[in-house]
């Protein structure tokens, strides 16, 4: 209760005398807080069934308060109920005979309370009761009394809300299938239960089950967040009370426990499994829920059920559909039995009123903006037809998130002008609490107007809509197995989504749908959406195929197959990227990958960072890149934001940019506690999606933790931070507790001119309990160890460990490259392009650090000498730059997304698949597409074979430490093997070479390579890239000299006899003098180097992998070494040198 | 030492009235750990589902005092006056209760007529 109304109350308490007050004379108030005090201290005592200060005491006196006012309103002259008879002994007497003869509503109570002075006589303890602090006979009893009625109201509101759950489980359509289904469910091993929305098959069917004596069930869903939920109202409806028999697991949660009977998962989590324990045993039913909504995961699940049926005989599964095309599903399983259970939707008045010719004519001048007019006709005939106490909201599907803002921004105008509506918009990249508004409540005569994607078909359900209005169109990502790119196309919907959007006004009662198409369009609509799996991109889904063992993904029988061609993509994909290998088995690196829960380039860094000791920067930047951008879209009401970020942009790039972002915060988290949220608002980020990244952050830790490629943790030595981190938890689950009783976020009254820009409200109020407690911060802190995380974070970077860290996203991300194109110089900043291999023409996202900085990638910083011809020189430099990105998007144009720079030489030759040169090394072509030209033929050479070294060091160790990981120590790469190889990158990429890079015409493509020739002895030249088998590539023509190198295959005129013609050359090692020509100098150079040095043993001890989980590796500039510190001990070093 | 033990369910308490069923978790006139709080008659007792605090309970029923029957403490079923009865206990012996509880009863019935039971919100 609002303590003003509180206040109010009291006053008129005072004024009107009660007649309890009348009887005292005045020396009673029950309304003074001290006389309650005394009282509280009499019943309500720590050991009492209310306690003073709780909630429950607050209840009490509002109800003592009411009780009041209705004493008072009652007749006067009746006895008060204050006063409650001397009680007979209700055993005494059997049957009729003992019955009061005179009524009193004190005698309907079934319980009683011993307390305070009534306890003390009736144990005679304590010499006798107690008189209390001055509480008067008369007051007591009254207060007794009242007590007894709050009890009682309190049993009878518990029980009528029992009764009316019970009610309404009974009156659900479902309900009167329950035999059939569990007969059916008895008598087959797979069963289809068809019903739509409102037919209470997700909430009853697992509680139906569990009834019957089935346990052990899952119920899959395809949102993490249904799970949640449905778990918290199974258990609820199921008056679950005796721990967890009803839980959920989700990516990062768990409320599983053994007692669990029944678990609400996602269908990812439940392939996993499968991945880990193929038979499922710990399962005896699995029920898949909404699988007509054909998610990638739910079809694969599908595919794999139906393969473990017939090992799995007393398995059983219960597929669940909304009534879309069932027939599928049960022939997919032989023909199972179908339940089918009418919906429960009220009736829905459908409008048709497609957007007329002449306007739709004048809006597609300008394409790339929605015309809002059609909508805001709708929400004036709204308001012309209904009046405003017949409450109901307005729920309008658009395709995205310009075509939200567009009709925002002309709805809020009409909202301002009318006064008759808020207007909300939602759709996932809008921050949590924001999200959160479109579930509070308008004031009375206003109606929420919700503009959304298709969020709202089926992720979000909002209660209260009576109207929807639907544009028809949605926009999906489609996947181009060609350019390997995702585009976000916008599409016409289905008739089943058009029905399940028309759906959403029918939940509360009858309602209108508006439609802004014709009831023909409506015919020519596709009738499902198209499945996932025919659009996007499955080398996640390969990977995991090949890892369960299901052999040629070409060949399982899917529900509905992918498309050939995005398989074969898919499949070239993880070959390019080394996780399969030439017969498409899993390489080591593969079935690690397989694991991991992430895109395949995201997996492989991480493991690449394990191997430099490079696991802490890598592990965030993985994390980061594989949630949501924390970036939220700058606001024009907002620039403060960009300066804001300023600090923590990396001139790097994106992935950078992250690993910058989350380091502060976890600082700004563990130093200043409870400021991180205003830290993130005022940044624009979305500080969800950092606890995400944190969470997945640990998540990766603990994997390379299993997998053997990260050393476990060591707890806090001394017993004194463990008992203080102890203490620590405790109170922290103890503010957990506190919020989860009192219930967390509650339904708010939104504010007229909310959403509205710059009334935002969210001023951290979302998540806040009641008690000012940030609950994300408390969670934050029970699964973390922040010390760990602090440690990890809070050290920067030295410039070598940066440059090799660059090195591994690179190598992580190869061959996700790009070029920036020639003239990009001469380009306004925003119109800088760049080309990939298939791709050309594409644009930075305008998040990147390089679309605002683009004087980053310019390679032509070094001083142009004047007087020096253009012409052949042109071109040259030695800092050309080519991009790395995590993803290509494609909407109205193809963006790269989170970009990362490289420097280009040394990228392409430690990472290209295919690098092909001239006789001389001069000319190199990287992967057929790019062109690099060296015009210092010794340099050319001298870089060639130092890649060469590099890469076979690098892939020896890399797979010594994956076969290495099963846990024998024996088997780990060498330390000092790694501290040379480290060494040896890092000289490399120091090297400062003139060369110049360009894309190959489609043209030049063609003309590339001579051919096979004729000449098929390879040149007797021993030692040649160490040892290498030279053979005659017959494809190409030349010589192939590793896997990834091909020597003497470009075509050109001016090298045909360039490999006889011999130089004078003098051999840097031995000094030797003498004529070579190219390939002599190289198998020469290559026998006659020095053994690689070894790096000094201290060093290759401290970066072996013994580190504790607080040390860091620590460049000192001063003594130009690195080391493993923990942060004192940098503090310490550091102070030598002062 | 531990006072609050996990009530663990003893069986389904079904009234035979209506068929409300739910699992309760202690029979008697003492809930375990609600101290001060006695019952005036043997009950069928849950933890309260709708309330955090687990310390609080929630009765479900008992037996009529004249034909034992299981019944629950909904008012459609049974009253209590000094002694639980069942509806068609007090029905066939309405003459022996006051006539506060005649009036009430009576109220009660043209009530339900006038007004079927509300509407069940809809959930998938
Ligand atoms: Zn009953
Ligand atoms: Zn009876």
């Amino acid at each position: 209760m609002p303590s003003s109304e509180k206040e109010r109350r009291a006053k008129r308490r005072s004024r009107d005398p009660s007649p309890s007050r009348g009887q005292q004379g005045g020396c009673w108030d029950w309304s003074c807080p001290e006389m309650r005090r005394r009282l509280e201290e009499l019943y309500f005592r720590e050991q009492d069934y209310i306690r003073a200060g709780s909630e429950d005491s607050r209840q009490f006196w509002a109800f003592f308060g009411r009780l009041q006012r209705f004493q008072t309103l009652k007749a006067k002259g009746e006895p008060a109920v204050w006063a409650p008879p001397a009680r007979a002994d209700p055993s005494a007497a059997p049957g009729l005979a003992g019955l009061p003869r005179e009524y009193d509503p004190c005698y309907r109570i079934n319980l009683s309370v011993l307390s305070g002075d009534v306890e003390g006589l009736a144990r005679g303890r304590r010499g006798g009761p107690r008189q209390g602090p001055g509480v008067p006979a008369e007051q007591r009893s009254q207060f007794r009394a009242a007590l007894l009625h709050y009890l009682d109201f309190a049993q009878k509101q518990s029980f009528a809300k029992l009764a009316k759950l019970q009610r309404e489980r009974a009156a659900l359509p479902i309900a009167q299938y329950r035999d059939r289904l569990l007969r059916a469910v008895a008598q087959n091993q797979v069963v289809v239960v068809a019903g739509d929305t409102g037919c209470g098959k997700s909430t009853q069917v697992p509680q139906y089950l569990l009834a019957a004596g089935y346990s052990h069930v899952a119920c899959t869903q395809p949102r993490r967040i249904a799970c949640i939920s449905l778990a918290k109202r199974v258990g609820f409806e199921s008056l679950h009370q005796y721990g967890a028999e009803v839980g959920y697991q989700i990516r990062f949660e768990s409320t599983r426990s053994p007692a669990t009977k029944i678990v609400f998962l996602t269908e990812g989590l439940l392939l996993r499994q499968v991945q880990r324990e193929p038979a499922l045993p710990g399962y005896q039913v699995l029920i898949a829920d909404e699988v007509h909504e054909r998610h990638l995961h739910s079809d694969f699940l599908l595919g794999v059920l139906r393969r473990l049926l017939p090992a799995r005989p007393d398995l059983k599964l219960v597929l669940m559909s909304a009534t879309i095309n069932i027939r599928l599903f049960a022939g997919y399983f032989g023909g199972a039995p179908v339940v089918q259970v009418p919906g429960r939707l009220f009736p829905i008045t459908v409008v048709y009123q497609p957007i007329p010719q002449e306007e739709a004519l004048a809006a597609s001048g300008k394409p790339e903006r929605l015309d809002p007019r059609p909508y805001l006709r709708v929400l004036q005939a709204i308001d012309h037809k209904y009046p405003p106490e017949e409450r109901g909201d307005l729920l309008v599907f658009l395709s995205g998130v310009a075509e939200i803002s567009a009709v925002l921004e002309v709805a809020q105008a009409y909202a301002t002008h009318t006064q008759r509506w808020v207007v909300l918009p939602l759709h996932s990249t809008l921050s949590i609490a924001e999200q959160d508004k479109v579930f509070d409540m308008p004031p009375p005569g206003v109606r929420k107007c919700i503009v959304s994607t298709n969020i709202a078909e089926t992720s979000v359900t909002i209660d209260g809509v009576r109207f929807v209005l639907d544009s028809g169109k949605v926009k999906e990502l489609s996947y181009d197995p060609q350019a390997k790119l995702q585009r976000l196309q916008e599409f016409w919907i289905s008739r089943a989504s058009a029905e399940q959007r028309k759906g959403r006004a029918g939940r509360t009662g009858p309602g209108v749908c508006y439609r802004l198409y014709a009831e023909s369009d409506y015919d020519a609509f596709a009738p499902y959406p198209v499945p996932e799996i025919q659009r996007v991109a499955l080398d996640a889904l390969v990977l995991q195929m090949k890892s369960m063992g299901l052999g040629d993904p070409r060949t399982f029988p899917f529900l509905e197959p992918p498309p050939q061609s995005s398989l074969e993509t898919a499949v070239r994909y993880l070959r390019e990227q080394g996780a399969l290998d030439r017969a498409e088995s899993l390489t080591p690196i593969g079935s690690l990958l397989a694991q991991l829960p992430v895109d395949v380039v995201i997996g492989k860094m991480l493991v690449l960072g394990a191997l430099f000791g490079l696991a802490e920067p890598v592990l965030t930047m993985a994390a980061a890149l594989s949630v949501q951008s924390p970036f939220l879209r700058p606001t024009r009401t907002n620039p403060d934001c960009a300066t804001a970020r300023r600090p923590l942009e990396s001139p790097h790039g994106d992935p950078l940019t992250l690993l910058n972002t989350f380091n502060e915060w976890v600082q700004v988290k563990s130093e200043r506690a409870g400021s991180s949220r205003k830290w993130c608002r005022l940044r624009g980020l979305e500080e969800h999606r950092l606890y995400e990244a944190a969470n997945l952050r640990h998540q990766f830790q603990v994997l390379l933790r299993d997998h053997g490629l990260l050393e476990p943790v060591q707890g806090p030595r001394d017993s004194y931070a463990r008992q203080s981190r102890h203490r620590e938890r405790r109170e922290l689950h103890r503010l957990r507790q506190r919020h989860e009783e009192t219930g967390g976020r509650t339904r708010k009254v939104l504010r007229l001119q909310e959403g509205e820009a710059g009334s935002s409200s969210d001023e951290g109020a979302s998540g806040t309990g009641p008690s000012g407690v940030d609950i994300q911060d408390v969670k934050f802190k029970l699964r973390h160890n922040v010390d760990e995380l602090q440690a990890a974070s809070g050290t920067a970077l030295s410039s070598h460990q940066f440059a090799l860290l660059k090195l591994v996203l690179c190598r992580g991300l190869y061959p996700q490259l790009a070029v920036p194109d020639q003239y990009n110089s001469c380009r306004k900043d925003s119109d800088q392009i760049f080309h990939t291999k298939n791709k050309q023409g594409i644009v930075l996202h305008p998040t990147c650090v390089f679309a605002s900085s683009p004087e980053l990638l310019q390679a032509t910083e070094e001083k142009a000498e004047p007087g020096r011809s253009r012409g052949s020189q042109e071109g040259l430099s030695s800092r050309h730059q080519l991009l790395a990105f995590v993803s290509l998007l494609e909407t109205n144009k193809p963006y790269l997304v989170n970009c990362l720079r490289a420097p280009a030489l040394q990228a392409l030759l430690l990472f290209s698949r295919a690098l092909d040169t001239s006789a001389d090394c001069t000319r190199l072509v990287a992967d057929s597409w790019l062109e690099l030209c060296v015009p210092d033929s010794g340099a050319a050479l001298r870089l060639l074979s130092t890649a060469l070294q590099l890469r076979a060091a690098w892939e020896g160790l890399l797979n010594r430490q994956l076969e290495g990981r099963r846990g024998e120590p024996g088997h780990r790469p060498d330390p000092r093997e790694v501290a040379t190889l480290r060494q040896g990158l890092l000289e490399f990429l120091q090297q400062k070479v003139q060369y110049s890079l360009r894309r190959l015409t489609a043209l030049e493509k063609q003309n590339c390579y001579v051919g096979p020739q004729t000449v098929a002895a390879a040149p007797g030249l021993p030692g040649l890239f160490q040892g290498a088998e030279m053979t005659p590539d017959e494809e190409k023509g030349g010589y192939r000299v590793a896997e990834f190198l091909t020597y003497n295959c470009l075509a050109s005129e001016t090298d045909l006899y360039s490999d006889c013609l011999r130089s004078f050359w003098t051999c840097p090692h031995c000094a030797l003098y003498m004529p070579f020509t190219p390939m002599e100098r190289m198998s020469h150079e290559s026998s006659c180097r020095p053994r690689p040095q070894e790096a000094p043993l201290e060093e290759a001890a401290e970066s072996s992998a013994k580190a504790t989980a607080l040390q860091r590796p620590y460049h000192c500039d001063a003594c130009e070494r690195d080391f493993l510190f923990t942060s004192t001990e940098i503090l310490r070093h550091r102070k030598q040198h002062q | 030492m531990d006072s609050h033990k996990e009530a663990q369910p003893k069986g389904d308490f079904e009234c035979q009235l209506c068929g409300l069923t739910a699992p309760y978790s202690y029979y008697g006139q003492k809930p375990p750990n609600t101290h001060s709080v006695v019952l005036l008659e043997e009950s069928y007792v849950m933890k309260d589902p709708f309330i955090p605090d687990k310390d609080k309970f929630l009765i479900l029923g008992s037996q009529c005092s004249l034909c034992n029957r299981r019944v629950c403490v909904g008012t459609e079923c049974s009253l209590f006056y000094s002694k639980r009865f069942c509806l068609p206990c007090v029905n066939e012996n309405l003459r022996e209760f006051p006539l506060e509880i005649r009036q009430d009863l009576e109220k009660r019935k043209s009530h339900s007529k006038s007004h079927p039971s509300k509407k069940a919100d809809a959930r998938t």
